[in-house]
């Protein structure tokens, strides 16, 4: 009787083993979908990268070997790297300005920074575009002012890709900041003062060593988004700057190159795997001892 | 007349409409250990934010050895201070923690050192210099803080509660450390709590808090034997109160009726007293003796009934209410004869040394 009412623990093994695995069962649709979504698709273009035209790494040869190609991965990442510096000298200060403002101000900030996230991004490329051209609104107040006499070039080149991307980027890097800086207690930073540090050593050695995971981690994803940027350095950019993404869609639509693609894609895909294992090695699982 | 070494005067601050310190005035002397003690909301944690420089006040002036300091910032005050929350900087060390100060004071390396060992040995840590705060214990930390606080050798330590997130043990082991750290160092304290027992276990001096304004400062010994206020008696020892009528008050001294019982003379007297008027007659249970009949003619005592007997180790809770109700405590030592067979009930009679009980007026 007593077996029937109170299941002791040889009994209660078993079934949390079975629990564990129905749980499992009702993740497959959720597995299919992505096996069938993403993982068939990059397998296939692997298997284009090294079939077509012929099987073999003549595409990956002519990838790593041409100076014209490696230009353009070497563009890709400067421009990445650029993007992300500027992303993140802009979004410090704005974090922390959000972490220690009112939070009904804050959440005004963040109102505004959702709104521009959801906004279709081609629309905020465009808006960008007519903001930066030669007779922009940017450049007639300057002519306007008396401050330049030329317009500035400033679409059709580095600096509008910068612009346009930072832009773009932003949200990412401001919101897992605003998170770090909102956890570091005020008190840590009043008693850096009484210690004697000024604001700058205060900023450089407490609270900048304190929001590194989440400097670190904003960055990684705003470098990796950049590498991989379409419609923002298509419209802004410039011939002579071209990216990745670009390369790969001339590969596809204007060559009918799937070989070529497929390999340039996937080089990207592994450089991006691979900040991705860094950061996980650096910040992963032990993040920041202190805490 | 040489300038006293710590001198707040007439300071306020007020948040919007919310009054956090009326008017603190206080005299603090060099290597004085100083306690401000009071409710929560009395302006404590305020008056040291102000001294560390985190908030500006209203009004008032804050004097160091004569020397205005509120034109300083934080970082230009060269004063200590360890917080109620853990703030040891979790990315660094121990070592690097109490480092820090003299790092940004640019001392030398060998200096440095030196100086981090001979804190980690005050606050006894020898040994956990490569350790992160965040592998130390709550009392550890703190003591580390103090450390921290402590190296840059400040002529003021600021402390806010640094305890109260400790277990009761622990609290009091620490307390002790402070009062040897207090003595080697020769530190001028200023110490807040609303624990009555710390304020009188660790200060040389208790500044009493009160809405925003301090109620009286003196010794422990002081603030207990000749409370200013009734609030001050309430906060420091035990205390009854009893309503009783003023018949007559003459050189701050009052005669005094409880009841309908006989007039006692010679009273101390607070506040205004009124002849005919009513006053709060402040005793404490320690401060009473019992006797097992009515009271009489010409004793400072008063008639009142055994209400409860609890034994509490080594002294014995009696409690009785007086005629007017109100419960008065009474606290012996175990195995007082008067307590022998005493039962819910009984009459009995409360004597007091006139000197040692208070009326408090208005
Ligand atoms: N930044 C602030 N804004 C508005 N009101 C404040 C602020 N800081 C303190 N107060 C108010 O000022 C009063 C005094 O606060 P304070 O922190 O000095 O009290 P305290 O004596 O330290 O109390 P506790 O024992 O709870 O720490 C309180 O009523 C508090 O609500
Ligand atoms: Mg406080």
């Amino acid at each position: 009787m007593t077996l029937l009412t109170e299941p002791d623990n040889r009994t209660a093994a078993p079934r949390a083993r079975s629990v564990r695995s129905r749980n499992f069962a009702l993740t497959v649709p959720a597995l299919v979908l992505l096996v069938v979504f993403f993982i068939l698709p990059v397998v296939s273009l692997l298997l284009r990268s090294v079939m077509e035209p012929e099987p073999g790494l003549d595409n990956y040869r002519a990838l790593l070997g041409s100076t014209t190609y490696l230009k353009i991965f070497l563009n890709t990442f400067s421009v990445s790297a650029l993007v992300t510096i500027v992303t993140l000298a802009i979004g410090f200060p704005v974090a922390w300005a959000l972490a220690i403002m009112p939070s009904r101000w804050a959440s005004i900030v963040f109102a505004v920074l959702l709104l521009s996230m959801w906004t279709n991004l081609l629309t905020r490329t465009y808006a960008w575009m007519v903001l930066l051209q030669r007779t922009g609104v940017i450049n007639k107040t300057l002519m306007g002012l008396g401050l330049i006499s030329e317009p500035l070039p400033l679409v059709n080149n580095l600096v509008g890709v910068t612009i346009g991307m930072t832009y773009i980027m932003l949200p990412f890097i401001i919101l897992p900041l605003y998170g770090v800086i909102r956890k570091i207690d005020p008190a840590i930073l009043q008693a850096a003062a009484l210690c004697g540090a000024t604001r700058r050593q205060a900023l450089t050695r407490i609270l900048i060593p304190l929001a590194a995971p989440g400097m670190v981690s904003g960055a990684l994803m705003v470098f990796v988004m950049s590498l991989g940027y379409f419609v923002t350095p298509a419209l802004l950019g410039g011939t002579a700057n071209m990216m990745l993404a670009e390369l790969i869609a001339q590969f596809v639509q204007s060559l009918v190159n799937w070989g070529m693609g497929g390999a340039a894609a996937l080089v990207l895909l592994i450089v991006t795997l691979t900040l991705y294992a860094v950061q996980l090695r650096l910040f992963g699982t032990a993040r920041m001892e202190g805490r | 007349m040489t300038a006293p070494f710590l001198h707040i005067r007439g300071l306020r601050k007020d948040y919007g409409i919310v009054n956090a310190v009326k008017d603190v005035n206080l005299t603090v002397e060099r290597g004085e250990f100083m306690t401000f003690l009071g409710p929560s909301g009395s302006g404590k944690s305020t008056t040291l934010y102000i001294l560390a420089g985190f908030e500006n006040p209203t009004a008032g002036d804050i004097l160091l050895n004569g020397e205005s300091l509120i034109a300083t910032p934080s970082h230009k005050r060269n004063i200590g201070m360890v917080f109620q929350r853990y703030t040891l900087f979790p990315h660094l060390s121990v070592g690097e923690n109490i480092a820090f100060p003299l790092k940004v004071r640019r001392w030398g390396k060998a200096a440095i050192d030196a100086r981090v060992r001979k804190m980690l040995q005050l606050v006894r840590l020898e040994g956990f210099e490569d350790r992160k705060p965040a592998q130390m214990s709550g009392g550890q930390q703190q003591r580390v803080a103090l450390a921290r606080a402590l190296a840059y050798d400040p002529p003021v330590l600021l402390m806010d509660e640094p305890l109260s997130a400790l277990d009761k043990k622990l609290r009091e082991e620490i307390q002790h450390e402070i009062r040897r750290i207090h003595q080697e160092t020769e530190v001028t304290i200023l110490y807040v709590t609303h624990d009555q027992e710390e304020a009188l276990r660790l200060s040389d001096r208790i500044a009493v808090f009160s809405k925003g304004v301090i109620d009286q400062i003196g010794t422990g010994p002081e603030l207990y034997a000749d409370p200013a206020t009734r609030f001050v008696a309430e906060f420091i020892g035990d205390s009854d109160f009893v309503t009783c009528r003023i018949l007559s008050a003459k050189d701050g001294r009052a005669d005094l009726s409880i009841g309908a019982g006989a007039s006692i003379s010679g009273v101390p007297v607070h506040g205004t007293a009124v002849a005919g008027g009513t006053a709060a007659l402040m005793l404490r249970p320690e401060r009473l003796s019992l006797r097992r009949e009515a009271a009489r003619e010409g004793t400072s005592g008063l008639s009142a009934s055994v209400t409860d007997i609890t034994f509490l180790g080594s002294s014995i809770h009696v409690a009785a209410a007086a005629p007017s109700g109100e419960t008065i405590s009474v606290r012996l030592p175990f195995g007082h004869e008067a307590t022998s067979g005493l039962s819910r009930g009984d009459t009995v009679s409360l004597d007091f040394d006139p000197e040692t009980a208070h009326v408090f007026c208005g």
